[in-house]
């Protein structure tokens, strides 16, 4: 049977009606000839043909494909239902949405982030390696020059190996002086990244020979910005920390690796970077590409092997350190995963809901269809058929379902995209994309056929006689049954669900409570970092900050204003080894580390550290008198033992030119500070003043009373005044920061916690909808019993003992569930175990108290039956 | 559906007989649906009755199998009429049927009259 045929059957059906009419005509003809009269020759030649339209029907049929014709059928048919029905249709299909539309929001995330591969060339051979000393708590480190030099020389399973250094880098020579970000790459970098340049070259390795030539690489994005697209840029100067750079090349739009990167510049490590003692400088992040036959755990084996060689021939340094491979997408992705995978199993377990909701609400609507159907059956059709047309509506809801859910999930990506790469790497990649769209269709299906498959199978078992015997009044218990399932299927999950939102709450809570041991509200910050090429000695540094401090102290509406090399809102910064007199035999690699801030005189007041011994840093201490120091109580604590630590000395690893250690006078301990995050210990913390500890890198602190932009002004004019070259980098509110640094916990605790929500709204829907069922079909039992004298507490009591069994029962499961699941978000609570008895009470009472509430209002109206009417409706 | 005189039977008895009648009757050149049925029922002294009900959509059949062609020409008495004619493939299905038939209807009285074989 061709398609041409099919489509052309209209025309076809014309032409046997006119052929078939010839033949009537040329009997009655003949009829007429054989004598009868023009009436009887008519009848008789109509008796000959017999039906005609029987038998273009026939035809039409052999000119038919069938499955598609009664698939047309079905979704006509289908359709009519839908619109007949338009209150059932609607809940169905938003509930269906909501699902569905969650589920494809997530998997776009997933497949954005997690699936698609990163935008480089043959990204699953690029690997990170770092240092990794797991015995003193660094199980990822940077890694220093000379050990990555070793590496590099040593190893054979890769390709290639590049080092990257990020940096900030002044530049001068627009309008107005700007920080820009780069980093300092080996000529190998492009190679292994696979990046090749948009015009102009990459770097050659003579690039990397110190003192060479000093070149750069511009980004897409700083082209445009600052070169207006020249196409000619290749050439031209750059001024960077007030030294010229020629360009040599500007890379592909797209390419920025590490994020955020406006330039590249050769590494061209000095002398000091490779001496031996800077093993133990480690602040390098280095790359490799993998040689194609070579797997990454292999290559690890090697590393480890020269790793282990170097321990043994560096043990001042190198003790204890090891190397370790990390897959550019583990290292890119890695720590969001486990968030992603939970919310995907949230979201699922949210569409097994909705669809157990839907199932249900087919299911109360199949009693209402037994007659129809029945019906359908007596006129001989198969079982097969019923079922399938029964399916294909339920696919048509939840395709109808998945167009809106599309629509939400398309919402939800523009909210998602807008994410900082900090909160979510890749999210400006999440779009609707065919791999999502055929994501969502095959969730339609599957859904369509889940939730549409037991009402199929239940509506074609009945026996069709006796169905319309009882008049599809009643409906048979096994049907009961199947909802009773449905509505505890519902409530275990909505139960899981809301066991770990709850938990994931109250971490969150408690981690909004902990006192980061600084006040941070009402400050604001920038970043100054003052070119080594102007501000070569400590001298310049110090004069720089000191008059740029007094400055800003004087203008009016400047509360408090300090620096300091580091920001506690932003995580922790420098670490580095010290010694008491007592630790002072042992080899730097085996000396405790610490947090390392230098900072003005200010810094504890401004930021509210309390001092808790001795005093703070005076103006007095300069590079005249002797060297001094601040602990916090933490250092105070492990090394002193709680013993005044005042007057006591320590040596910070920074020494003297040469190593020789320069001891500090300790004159105050201060509270501890978590700068490691809220959820994390404090850590050891040592200061210095930068008044004796000339510092290029400082971060400002105001406290002001006026808005936010009017200071970020003032400090802008105040910097131009001591130094009209001198770009004023990221200015930020301490509320700001700090809400940063737990968005990711936020938005995971806001995302279940939304699911979760409506998990219990579909879930009390499940039980509503099926309380009111049973009611509904019970309403002549009910009439008997008070009519025999029942009373209205006991016909609330039956109601709802039915619909609180179903419930607890659910609970009952769903705690097993969470008890089991909640081990799964271990990694995000705080301060909360996983089986958290609490919670677990909390949870359940509080599902409990919405299920009883949406039992009761059927069970009420079960008490306002009228046992007269009850009886008579039978 | 005409039934008179001595009990016919009907020409697609068994499955695909009528095929090969329809063809056969085509063998002598064009004719349209009332001559075919008609010369069925003539030449085989009105013992095969064609049922119309049949007859159109076997022709139809036939024609999207390709054996036979159709088109509008002008009958005896001047009425437009759809005429079919055998195509080359439906003359070498002709052959190929009525060979199997002769086989078929041996084979049968083979079973039935086995004495006189």
């Amino acid at each position: 049977m061709g398609w041409t045929r099919f489509f052309g059957r209209e025309r076809w059906d014309k032409e046997r009606e006119r052929e078939l009419q010839t033949y009537l005509e040329i009997e009655t003809d003949e009829n007429l000839a054989r004598g009868m009269t023009p009436e009887e020759a008519r009848y008789a030649a109509r008796r000959k043909l017999g039906n005609p339209t029987q038998i273009r029907e026939e035809i039409y049929r052999m000119n038919s494909l069938t499955f598609i014709e009664s698939l047309w059928q079905d979704v006509h048919c289908g359709l009519r239902m839908l619109r007949k029905s338009t209150g059932f249709a609607m809940v169905a299909i938003l509930t269906l949405a909501l699902g569905i539309g969650a589920n494809t929001a997530i998997f776009s995330v997933i497949h954005a982030v997690l699936l698609n591969p990163l935008p480089y060339n043959d990204p699953d051979r690029i690997v990170l390696v770092v240092e990794s000393n797991p015995s003193r708590g660094f199980p990822q480190f940077a890694v220093s020059p000379p050990n990555y030099v070793d590496w590099k020389k040593e190893s054979t399973a890769f390709e290639n190996m590049a080092s990257i250094a990020r940096g900030s880098f002044n530049y001068t020579g627009g309008p107005e002086p700007e920080r820009l970000s780069g980093a300092r790459v080996s000529a190998s970098f492009f190679a292994v990244m696979g990046a090749t340049p948009a015009i102009g070259r990459t770097f050659l390795p003579e690039d990397d020979v110190l003192g060479k030539a000093s070149v750069v690489v511009l980004s897409y994005g700083l082209w445009t910005r600052h070169f207006g697209s020249d196409p000619l840029v290749v050439g031209k100067s750059l001024t960077l920390d007030g030294e010229s750079y020629r360009v040599v090349g500007v890379m592909q739009n797209g390419f920025q690796f590490p994020r955020g990167v406006d330039l590249w510049l050769p590494s061209e490590f000095d002398a000091d970077a490779l001496r031996p003692g800077a093993r133990g400088a480690h602040y390098l992040r280095v790359m490799a590409r993998l040689k194609p036959d070579v797997s990454i755990d292999k290559a690890q084996a090697e590393m480890v092997g020269i790793s282990k060689r170097l321990d043994q021939q560096y043990p001042r340094t190198n003790t204890g350190w090891t190397s370790k491979l990390l897959s550019l997408n583990e290292s890119t992705v890695g720590n969001v995963r486990p968030t992603l995978l939970v919310l995907f199993g949230a979201v699922g377990f949210l569409l097994l809901i909705a669809c157990a909701n839907v199932a249900n609400l087919l299911l109360a609507r199949a009693t209402a269809r037994q007659r129809e159907i029945a019906i359908r059956f007596s006129l001989g059709a198969s079982r097969l058929r019923i079922a399938r047309q029964l399916l294909t509506e339920s696919v048509l809801l939840s395709g109808i379902a998945t167009g809106i859910g599309l629509l939400l999930a398309e919402w939800a990506i523009r909210a998602l995209r807008t994410l900082p790469p900090s909160n979510l790497p890749r999210a400006a990649s999440i779009s609707l994309d065919l791999p999502v769209l055929a994501f969502a269709a095959g969730a339609a299906v599957l859904t369509g056929l889940l939730f549409g498959f037991a009402p199929a199978l239940q509506i074609t078992r009945g026996a069709p006689a006796e169905t319309l015997k009882e008049g599809g009044r009643t409906s048979s218990t096994s049907r009961h049954g199947v909802r009773s399932a449905l509505v505890v299927l519902e409530t275990t999950l909505a139960l899981v669900l809301l066991v770990g939102s709850g938990l994931l709450l109250k971490s969150f809570l408690r981690l909004q409570t902990v006192d980061p041991g600084f006040q941070y509200k009402n400050v604001v910050t920038a970043d100054i970092s003052l070119p080594r090429s102007k501000y070569s000695t400590d001298a310049q540094k110090i004069q720089f900050f000191d008059e740029l401090l007094q400055r800003i102290q004087s203008v009016q509406g400047v509360g408090e204003v300090a620096a300091a090399s580091g920001n506690p809102m932003e995580g922790s910064n420098l670490s580095i080894a010290f010694a008491t007199k007592d630790l002072q035999a042992l080899s730097p690699a085996d000396q405790p580390s610490a947090g390392y801030y230098v900072i003005s005189p200010n810094y504890f007041h401004t930021l509210g550290i309390p001092l808790l011994v001795g005093r703070y840093f005076a103006r007095e201490d300069s590079v005249g008198t002797p060297r001094v120091a601040i602990i916090s109580q933490a250092v105070a604590h492990q090394f002193f033992h709680d013993k005044n630590p005042i007057g006591q000395t320590i040596n910070i690893g920074i020494g003297a030119p040469g190593g020789a250690p320069i001891w500090r006078e300790i004159v105050g301990v201060v509270g501890d500070v978590k700068d490691d995050g809220l959820g994390e210990a404090a850590t050891m913390t040592v200061y210095e003043p930068y008044t004796q500890m000339g510092w290029d890198d400082m971060n400002l602190f105001l406290r002001a009373d006026s808005d936010t932009s009017q200071v970020a002004a003032t400090v802008r004019r105040q910097v131009a005044s001591v130094d009209k070259d001198q770009p004023v980098g990221d200015i930020s509110t301490g509320e700001r920061l700090m809400a940063q640094a737990v968005a990711q916990p936020q938005l995971r605790t806001m995302l279940l916690s939304l699911f979760a929500g409506l998990a219990l709204v579909l879930a009390s829907l499940g039980i509503y909808g099926v309380m009111s069922n049973t009611v509904a079909q019970r309403t002549h039992e009910i009439g008997v019993r008070m009519a025999l004298g029942a009373g209205q507490s006991s016909v609330l009591r039956l109601v709802l003992s039915n619909g609180m069994r179903l419930t607890l029962l659910g609970i009952a499961l769903g705690t097993a569930g969470a008890f089991a699941l909640t081990r799964l978000i271990k990694g995000f609570l705080f301060h909360v175990t996983p089986t958290d008895p609490a919670t677990f009470v909390e949870v359940a009472l509080f599902l409990f108290l919405v299920a009883l509430l949406a039992s009761y209002i059927p069970a009420r109206r079960a008490t306002r039956v009228d046992p007269v009417v009850a009886l008579r409706y039978e | 559906m005409a039934k008179r005189g001595a009990p016919p039977l009907q020409a697609d008895l068994l499955q695909g007989t009528l095929d090969l009648l329809i063809l056969q009757t085509l063998v002598l050149g064009a004719a349209h649906g009332h001559t075919i049925a008609h010369v069925i029922e003539h030449r085989s002294d009105a013992v095969l009755q064609v049922e119309h009900g049949s007859l159109y959509p076997a022709l139809h059949r036939l024609e999207d199998r390709r054996w036979i062609a159709s088109f509008w020409g002008t009958s005896e008495n001047n009425r437009k009429a759809r005429y079919y004619r055998l195509t080359a493939a439906g003359r070498r299905q002709l052959t190929q049927q009525t060979s199997r038939w002769d086989q078929l209807v041996g084979a049968i009285n083979r079973v039935l009259r086995p004495a006189k074989e």
